[in-house]
């Protein structure tokens, strides 16, 4: 097998003290070992707080996880401070996958369970709502479909009579808990179409005093160029291999300006784990 | 009425008993509470001598309330306690509930109850001024029932605003979160323990939760840590430091690992509060055995296999940490996202497989989720170590969903004189003691 040992990637870690509440370093931990078992170096730039940026700007690839309320108050004043640096990445192209709190927050503004506003980064065309505090937090294993065409291989085969069992096969599983609804703009494509969960800003049963939350868009994520914003936890990447893959082929793309296509790796584990998860979901 | 209430709910639970349909240990507390909301207040007026002790914190609640019940009960004290896991507000009136006799009197010196991070607030509406309050530790647990732990410790803090000087609160120093419920309270007396232990670290695991002050939010410096984030801790800032007067020296610790010495010196130290002296607590406790699936010993088919309840990032670290020191061989990890153990396990990923891994020479993943602990072992793999076979697991781990065919497989790759280590998620531990214990092979 011809590993693509001649390449080498910079993985820059945002607030890894700070945005690591969720086992989301499970995504940095795959990503890193996939691109080792390939014979592509690589270095994670770890990105506290005060980080320099010239240290971002040397990244291939961007990574920020969610976190508790408290520590995001400290990242917003941190980040909003370097927020050009990172939208021209973004609109450069520079791959990134941003969790949860780091989702909302690329968005345009975040309104609180009090109704209090916290400015966003305003990079991506979305925004997020807390309905109250007597609205109910959106937690569970969550599964979508993926709209992003290197994630549906074959979508041109659609109307197949395989193609439930090929949907399955991509679909992104994962465990969302989130409290904001998050809403996307014209600008902005969602990520996945969910097959069961709540996703952007799920549809929940109505409560029983009468007053429900408005139905969801089934939406969930959001992809805006070659970034990725999502609610899924589980963390994301260790059962979708799939989606850790074209991070890191865009990544190397991107780098090197040409097509390269990373080794195939054995994800016989890792599509035995999404299988047993959707089983558990009910999801045929 | 209390007293109808009483009977019924004996009655009840002798039925559920009889049945075979559980212990009866929380409804009915359950069916009580909802016919008198003032169940437990009542009771408790009535019996005004009883000493009531709580205990809460994310971990070592249960092991912690063995060794308070062991030293009382070796004393001569009457003691009663909530069943394990039973520590919601009908668990605590069940407890009660089947404890008292027909006239509502509860003929005890001493109730010990182990309370649920959520219910200690509800608890100290019900019951205003317990005798002692042990707050143990706040760990990430469970994020999807318990949410944030800083939301848990400002309700925590609340509550403890209200009482009075009848209650002696005893806390954990190194645990800044903990250490800071303590200053500024107006009635209660608050005593602190912590550990000394033999190889502190200068950083924090990742595991850690609060390594910002708990006062001002800025990141703390520790002079040490132990595990996760607790240490001797200071704040540069606003100079929040980590308390000077802390017991830190049980005269006997009948348990393994860090996290042991934490549990015991709680205990330990409550003791004293009593007035028991060292010579007590030592003859008291140097036959402890553990509580269930806290490093519990059973021996099956002359196999010893030891339990070691491993429940979030903390708890499966320093279970991994323990049995590697004992020299561990064969090892079944059993992961499940049952309602008792979180639905998310996410978790899993916060641990630091990594460190302990290639230790072992058996391993076996059981479990509802036994492919995603699969996954996170996958992934386990020294960093440096880039050859592209170690991708293949097979040869190193072995994957059996159904949890019986797990346990027996595991118990015949373990050798005669090997101990087989079982690490469980909380619903995976009772279902594991039930396979071990329920063939009557005990």
């Amino acid at each position: 097998m011809i590993h693509n040992t001649k390449y080498n990637l910079v993985i820059g870690w945002l607030y890894p003290e700070l945005m690591s509440t969720y086992g989301d370093r499970g995504n940095i931990i795959v990503l890193q070992k996939r691109c080792e078992w390939r014979g592509i170096k690589v270095e994670i730039k770890l990105l506290d707080l005060e980080f320099k940026i010239n240290e971002l700007k040397m990244c291939d690839l961007i990574f920020m996880g969610g976190a508790q309320d408290q520590q995001q108050k400290i990242v917003a004043y941190d980040l909003l401070k370097k927020r050009e640096a990172l939208k021209e990445m973004i609109e450069d192209g520079i791959p990134g996958l941003y969790i949860c709190g780091a989702y909302q927050f690329l968005g345009k503004y975040y309104r609180e369970a009090d109704g209090k506003i916290i400015k966003g980064l305003n990079i991506l065309d979305l925004y997020t709502e807390n309905p109250g505090p007597d609205e109910p937090r959106l937690i569970g294993n969550i599964a979508i479909s993926p709209c992003h065409p290197e994630l549906v291989s074959g979508s041109h085969t659609k109307g197949d009579s395989d193609l439930r069992q090929n949907d399955n096969e991509q679909a992104l599983v994962g465990f969302e808990n989130h409290g904001g609804r998050t809403y996307l703009g014209k600008s902005v494509k969602p990520l996945g179409k969910v097959i069961k969960g709540y996703g952007n800003n799920g549809d929940l049963p109505a409560i029983p005093d009468g007053k429900s939350w408005q139905a969801g868009d089934e939406t969930e994520g959001a992809v805006y160029k070659n970034s990725f914003g999502t609610y899924l936890h589980g963390p994301i990447l260790p059962k979708n291999p799939q989606f850790t893959d074209l991070l890191i082929k865009i990544a190397l793309e991107k780098k090197y300006n040409k097509n390269i296509v990373p080794n195939p790796l054995d994800d016989s584990l890792e599509k035995c784990a999404k299988k047993s998860i959707l089983q558990k979901m009910k999801i045929k | 009425m209390n007293l109808l209430l009483i009977l019924l709910g004996k009655l009840l639970s002798a039925f559920s008993r009889l049945l075979n349909l559980g212990s009866g240990s929380t409804w009915p507390g359950h069916i009580a509470l909802s016919i008198n909301p003032n169940f437990i207040k009542q009771i408790l007026k009535h019996n005004p001598k009883l000493k009531i002790i709580l205990i809460a914190g994310t971990n070592g609640k249960t092991t912690t309330a063995k060794l308070i019940r062991t030293i009382l009960k070796k004393n001569n004290y009457r003691v009663f306690q909530n069943e394990g896991g039973a520590n919601l507000l009908n668990g605590i009136a069940s407890s009660m509930l089947l404890h008292s006799n027909v006239l509502c009197t509860l003929n005890y010196d001493y109730t010990i109850f182990e309370i649920d991070e959520n219910t200690l607030p509800l608890i100290l509406k019900e019951i205003a001024d317990p005798n002692f309050i042990i707050l143990l530790n706040l760990f990430r647990d469970q994020l999807d029932r318990y949410g944030e732990i800083n939301t848990i410790a400002s309700k925590w803090r609340e509550a403890l605003k209200k009482l009075n000087s009848a209650t002696t609160l005893i806390l954990n120093a190194d645990d800044p979160q903990i250490t800071y419920l303590g200053l500024h309270l107006k009635g209660a007396t608050v005593k602190y323990f912590g550990i000394n232990p033999a190889n502190g670290i200068n950083k924090a695991q990742h595991a850690s939760d609060s390594t910002y002050c708990p006062n001002c939010g800025r990141k703390l410096a520790y002079d040490s840590a132990y595990f996760s984030h607790l240490g001797n801790w200071h704040c540069d800032n606003c100079g929040l430091k980590h308390p000077q007067k802390t017991f830190t020296s049980s005269p006997i610790y009948p348990l393994f690992g860090d996290y042991n010495k934490y549990n015991t010196n709680a205990a330990v130290l409550l003791a004293k509060e009593i007035g028991f002296s060292n010579e007590k607590i030592i003859s008291s406790l140097k036959d402890f055995k553990p509580a269930f699936g806290r490093q519990e010993i059973l021996n099956v088919y002359g196999k010893k296999i030891q339990i070691f309840l491993s429940k979030n990032p903390t708890s499966l670290n320093e279970s991994l940490k323990t049995i590697v020191r004992l020299n561990a061989k064969n090892l079944l990890l059993v992961l499940n996202d049952r309602i008792p153990d979180g639905r998310d396990v996410s978790w899993i990923w916060d641990a630091d497989t990594e460190e302990y891994i290639s230790k072992f020479k058996n391993i076996l993943i059981s479990g509802d989720r036994a492919f995603d602990m699969a996954l996170r072992l996958k992934y386990s793999s020294k960093a440096q170590n880039s050859n592209v076979k170690s991708q293949n697991y097979s040869s190193k781990f072995k994957i059996i969903e159904n949890l019986e065919e797990a346990v027996f497989d595991a118990l015949i790759a373990t050798l005669k004189d090997e101990i087989l280590y079982i690490l469980p998620t909380y619903s995976a531990m009772l279902d594991v003691r039930k396979i071990l214990t329920g063939k009557k092979i005990l």
